[in-house]
């Protein structure tokens, strides 16, 4: 799956979120967006999954903030634009969210069957199988309320709930947020074998380019909503300024 | 034993009245002011379909739940859906519908005591020199299975979880590919034809008058704020306690007490745990 946005721009009232960012990822990639707080990354991946156009509309709804939205986003030469959020799941673009969400009072197995609410019956048990099989630590707790779990577990979950959905695209919005490098590093492991094993497209949302860097392909630097760099992953890695900016070197 | 007896079923009519309320509160974080309403039109509609067009009264009930539950389903989608998210709008607007539908019921001629719905099954029997009519125990067995088979779907079929799912998240629901508007009438149709299978159980009991709509209404609105809003079990937790307590006024004041029971119930529960026994108040930002 090509997934092909241009000319995005975000506005929340009067202010600039996302100024002109284009993204492309090729089949089978796996793209890094890289940014501080508040650059414009988690509103890039709500746009990509089309949730803004929900949260617009509510605004709207109840007369609160004025969000406009422009630009053009196309999966495979189709235009999805104007797609709500549940019909671009069907076509394969999948959000796991920044901060999890979780079915916190929902138990591990039944957050995952919640997952796969998108994928055929039958396919369910082998995926969830599979799911445990990236994360062994789900199956410890298996029948645990998705609410006590661990921040690390919560965030295997939600990628697993997300897998769960037959994902072409998985949009992952700050994965790594309050991970302990243990974690970080299974995180980072399960999206290396997602790809070998399934050929999932990945698009990953980061603060810290550091631990992320060896998985992706090509990766773009976001600061107050405008998309300044753009490369393959040497390209970013030999930019002095990206080097001290977001390798902490 | 007495007291036990009749207040187990009291107890179960009322989770039964209040379910369709807390079963669509607890999904789409909506409450239905029209609750009482629709449980009233049903019975009527059923009335009609026996008494007017000389249905079958089986026939009659399987219409009566099905025509509630595209009412309820078209409420949702004519009105409810333009003012989705905001709480008050969708309280005067589900209240407005629900007066409208009641006093028309008035005006249109449902007044007096002439309108009753036959038992299913005549007779009584008696437990320890206690007489309870076959109808009361039919109320008592449906809720138990109504109970049940609504546990069953939402933890094994998909349009169930989804429904769960919407609840705990909206949000994160459609990112799994939820349409959660679809979901939502769904609930508003399943809570509005749940109204009216309670009605069609419990009216028989007595007869059909247009005042029961507020009475439910108070009655569902008492059961879920004092077991927490949306709770499920908290609402049979609550339909046990104001259950009980009607039957207790009952035996020891007298019947005029029952509705100031159950307010009185909400004004405690209000005072000393706002959120209810099993309540969790959630941000604005989730509700929506």
């Amino acid at each position: 799956m090509f997934l092909d946005a241009s000319g995005l721009m975000v506005y929340y009232e009067n202010m600039l979120a996302l100024n002109n960012v284009g993204i492309k990822a090729e089949d089978g990639s796996v793209i890094g967006v890289f940014g501080s707080n508040s650059a414009g990354k988690s509103t890039l991946m709500y746009m990509l999954s089309g949730i803004l156009l929900d949260i617009k509309k509510k605004e709207e709804m109840r007369g609160g903030e004025r969000i406009t939205l422009l630009g053009k986003i196309t999966l495979d030469g189709e235009e999805i634009t104007s797609l709500p959020p549940h019909e671009r799941a069907a076509r394969g673009i999948v959000l796991c969210p920044e901060r999890r969400r979780i079915f916190g009072e929902s138990s591990v197995i039944e957050n995952l069957r919640i997952g796969s609410y998108l994928a055929p019956r039958k396919d369910r048990a082998g995926d969830i199988e599979y799911v445990f099989r990236i994360f062994p630590r789900l199956k410890d707790h298996i029948h645990r309320q998705g609410g006590f779990l661990s921040g690390g577990e919560q965030q295997m979950l939600a990628i697993g709930r997300a897998l769960m959905a037959h994902p072409k695209i998985l949009l992952l919005d700050e994965p790594l947020l309050g991970l302990s490098p243990a974690y970080q590093k299974i995180v980072i492991d399960s999206i290396r074998e997602i790809r070998a094993a399934r050929g999932i497209t990945i698009i990953i949302a980061e603060q810290y380019a550091r631990p992320v860097i060896p998985v992706i392909d090509r990766g773009y630097i976001i600061e107050n909503g405008s998309a300044i760099l753009e490369g393959t992953k040497e390209e970013l890695m030999g930019n002095p300024d990206v080097k001290s900016a977001y390798f902490g070197v | 034993m007495e007291i036990l007896l009749f207040g187990v079923i009291n107890s179960v009519t009322l989770s039964l009245t209040a379910l369709g309320f807390t079963l669509v509160y607890g999904i789409s974080r909506l409450p239905n002011f029209a609750h009482g309403a629709l449980y009233v039109t049903s019975g009527y509609i059923v009335w009609l379909c026996v008494n007017t067009l000389g249905l079958n009264y089986v026939l009659g009930i399987v219409v009566g739940i099905v025509a509630t539950a595209i009412i309820g389903a078209l409420m949702y989608r004519l009105i409810i859906l333009r003012i989705r998210g905001m709480q008050i709008s969708e309280i005067i607007a589900t209240y407005a519908i629900g007066l409208a539908i009641i006093e028309g019921l008035r005006w249109g001629g449902l007044r007096g005591s002439t309108f009753t719905l036959p038992s299913f099954l005549a007779g009584s029997f008696e437990i320890g020199g206690i007489a309870v009519d076959y109808q009361r125990l039919f109320v008592l067995g449906s809720g138990v299975v109504v109970f049940a088979a609504l546990g069953l779907f939402v933890k094994y079929t998909k349009t169930g979880l989804a429904l769960k799912a919407i609840a705990q998240d909206e949000r994160a629901a459609m990112m799994l590919g939820i349409d959660s508007d679809r979901k939502a009438l769904v609930s508003f149709a399943l809570g509005s034809g749940l109204s009216a299978f309670a009605a069609v159980l419990i009216l028989p009991l007595g007869s059909i008058v247009v005042e029961t709509g507020y009475n439910v209404l108070i009655y569902s609105i008492a059961v879920s704020i004092i077991g927490g809003l949306g709770s499920w079990g908290g609402a049979i937790v609550a339909s046990f306690i104001i259950g009980f307590a009607q039957i207790l006024t009952e035996v020891f004041l007298s019947t005029q007490y029952q509705m100031v029971i159950s307010l009185l119930a909400i004004i405690v529960t209000l005072l000393l745990k706002p959120s209810g026994i099993f309540g969790k108040q959630k941000e604005l930002d989730d509700r929506v």
